[in-house]
């Protein structure tokens, strides 16, 4: 059971990369991985093993007193990924569910 | 009641070593018979729909203060300095008998209180109910109490509705066992914190400048431009009543062995309404005791805290569209006030008997304050299984179709 969650997260990431990257052969892919993208829609829905409370967004927090420094460093040409590398500002480490933040992750590289 | 012993506007002064400071939250409790102020009786419940106790006789009502109000939880986080914590929120001491015997105040027989189950129990000769309010040291009675507001039959609703959407590839026996009738309300443990931090952020920020397509061979690829930037950012943080499981069953939510992620996707509720902790707020209800200590809970909500202030920075991040890299983050706990609380939980538990012989507990959970319901429904595995594979048989001729014809 945990292995087909896990096929069906790799199969996430297949889609994800099929369809930002390259836009020929992508609508292919889905087809060719249906069974899997069926098997996890349905595994999530009903199982809900990728749900969390979200208290990095749900708590109520003030910010004050804040200081701001940013500071041109040099432009950067021809990068072929959309996000910035190692970009971590949207990070969450303390989930007690590890598997939702595991899945989660790797579904936001979409 | 002695309120002016929780000194409701200045905390307790600062001990020069790291020794928390206690809020008495449990001052003027009395254990044993509480009685209807109108006729004396001690058939005493919540009426869900209003909010307040009822005198099961004559229906009488009353309130209990406000939680947040009786100890002052709500003073400036700001101000907020060194270790606050509510009285029954201190360490369990494990030798604790779980077993109390009480004297019954009507009739003078010993009544025996299990505190493991219920913090209620009725002298066996006169019916009278008595109860406990004031703290053991083993989790029994916390600092406060967030009593049930949606009504059994709304849960009850809530719960048809989530698995009706879900019967098609259900487990056969659950489908057959199932009857929303069967939920319990349940207190469960959790700790509330509060806490002023002060962060420092530092990294690096990408801002995206142009967006085009190159050839690559006979494809094409998307290329981006980006301005790179130094990024810093120091300020205070206050983080309002953070809530954590503190029942070490519930917070290990390893979704390989149990559904308890279930319980905690029900969260937040409006703890700011929270009263002080009176077990006739149980009647009718099962509980559960704290069985976690804050040196077990302080690590995860630190952890939690430095969550939220990362996203919370983000609101000044929005030039960096491409993301931002942290390489220092610094999250520094000046001040924190933990409070422990019981909080409303309608739940639907299934046991799953799996065919190797284990067995799997899932849940339907609703909040018993907002309504948020969310669940998990035992699978039928082999029915799914056949169906994806109808489903994969005819996407692999679609896609093959597709893929030869270049789309
Ligand atoms: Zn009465
Ligand atoms: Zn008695």
């Amino acid at each position: 059971m945990l292995n087909l969650t896990l096929w069906a997260t790799e199969s996430g990431q297949i889609i994800a990369a099929g369809s930002s990257d390259d836009d020929s052969g992508g609508l292919g892919l889905v087809f060719l991985l249906s069974g899997f993208v069926f098997y996890s829609a349905i595994y999530f829905r009903y199982r809900n093993t990728d749900k969390r409370h979200g208290h990095e967004s749900e708590t109520e927090a003030t910010l004050v007193n804040m200081q701001e420094h940013d500071e041109f460093v040099k432009a950067r040409k021809g990068l072929s990924n959309r996000r910035m590398s190692g970009a971590n500002n949207t990070a969450v480490r303390g989930a007690s569910n590890k598997a939702a933040t595991g899945i989660m992750s790797k579904f936001k590289l979409m | 009641m002695p309120m002016d012993a929780v000194e409701p506007d200045t905390p307790p002064p600062a001990t020069t070593d790291d020794a928390p400071r206690v809020i008495n939250t449990d001052d003027g409790a009395k254990d044993g018979l509480a009685k209807c102020a109108r006729c004396g009786a001690t058939e005493i419940s919540l009426n869900v729909a209003t909010g307040n106790l009822r005198c099961g006789f004559c229906r009488f009502e009353w309130s209990t203060d406000n939680a947040i109000e009786a100890f002052n939880l709500n003073g400036d986080i700001a101000t907020l300095t060194g270790l606050l914590v509510g009285s029954g929120s201190s360490d369990i001491v494990p030798s604790t008998e779980e077993i109390l015997t009480f004297k019954c105040s009507a009739c003078g027989a010993e009544v025996v209180i299990d505190t493991n189950t219920s913090t209620q129990a009725r002298c066996h000769w006169c019916r009278n109910t008595l109860s406990m309010n004031q703290q053991v040291p083993n989790g029994a009675v916390p600092d406060m109490i967030l009593p049930f507001k949606v009504e059994k039959s709304t849960a009850v609703e809530k719960i048809a509705h989530f698995v009706g959407k879900r019967k098609f590839f259900a487990h056969p026996t659950f489908r057959a066992e199932f009857n929303a009738e069967n939920v319990m309300g349940v207190y469960l443990p959790y700790m509330v914190v509060d806490i002023n931090a002060h962060a420092k952020l530092s990294g690096q920020g990408e801002h995206q400048t142009r967006s085009y397509t190159v050839k690559v061979g006979d494809s094409t690829q998307q290329r981006y431009d980006a301005d790179l930037y130094d990024v810093a950012r120091e300020f205070d943080i206050h983080v309002n009543d953070l809530t954590v499981e503190s029942s070490s069953d519930r917070l290990d939510q390893n979704t390989a062995v149990n559904s308890n992620n279930i319980i905690n996707t029900i969260m937040p509720f409006d703890v700011e309404n929270s009263v002080r902790y009176d077990s006739n707020y149980l009647a009718g209800f099962t509980s559960e005791r704290r069985d976690s200590n804050l040196d077990q809970l302080e690590p995860l909500a630190h952890t939690q805290a430095e969550d939220i202030t990362r996203h919370r920075v983000n609101d000044t991040l929005k030039f960096y569209d491409r993301g931002v890299r942290w390489a220092a983050e610094e999250v520094e706990v000046r001040g924190q006030r933990w409070v422990s609380a019981y909080l409303p939980v309608w739940l639907y538990s299934y046991q799953q008997r799996k065919s190797n012989g284990k067995t799997f507990l899932h849940y339907v959970a609703v909040n018993a304050r907002t309504g948020e319901t969310m669940g998990s429904i035992p699978l039928h595995q082999s029915k799914l299984l056949l169906v994806s594979g109808v489903v994969q048989l005819v996407g692999t001729v679609i896609g093959l179709v597709l893929v030869a014809v270049g789309v």
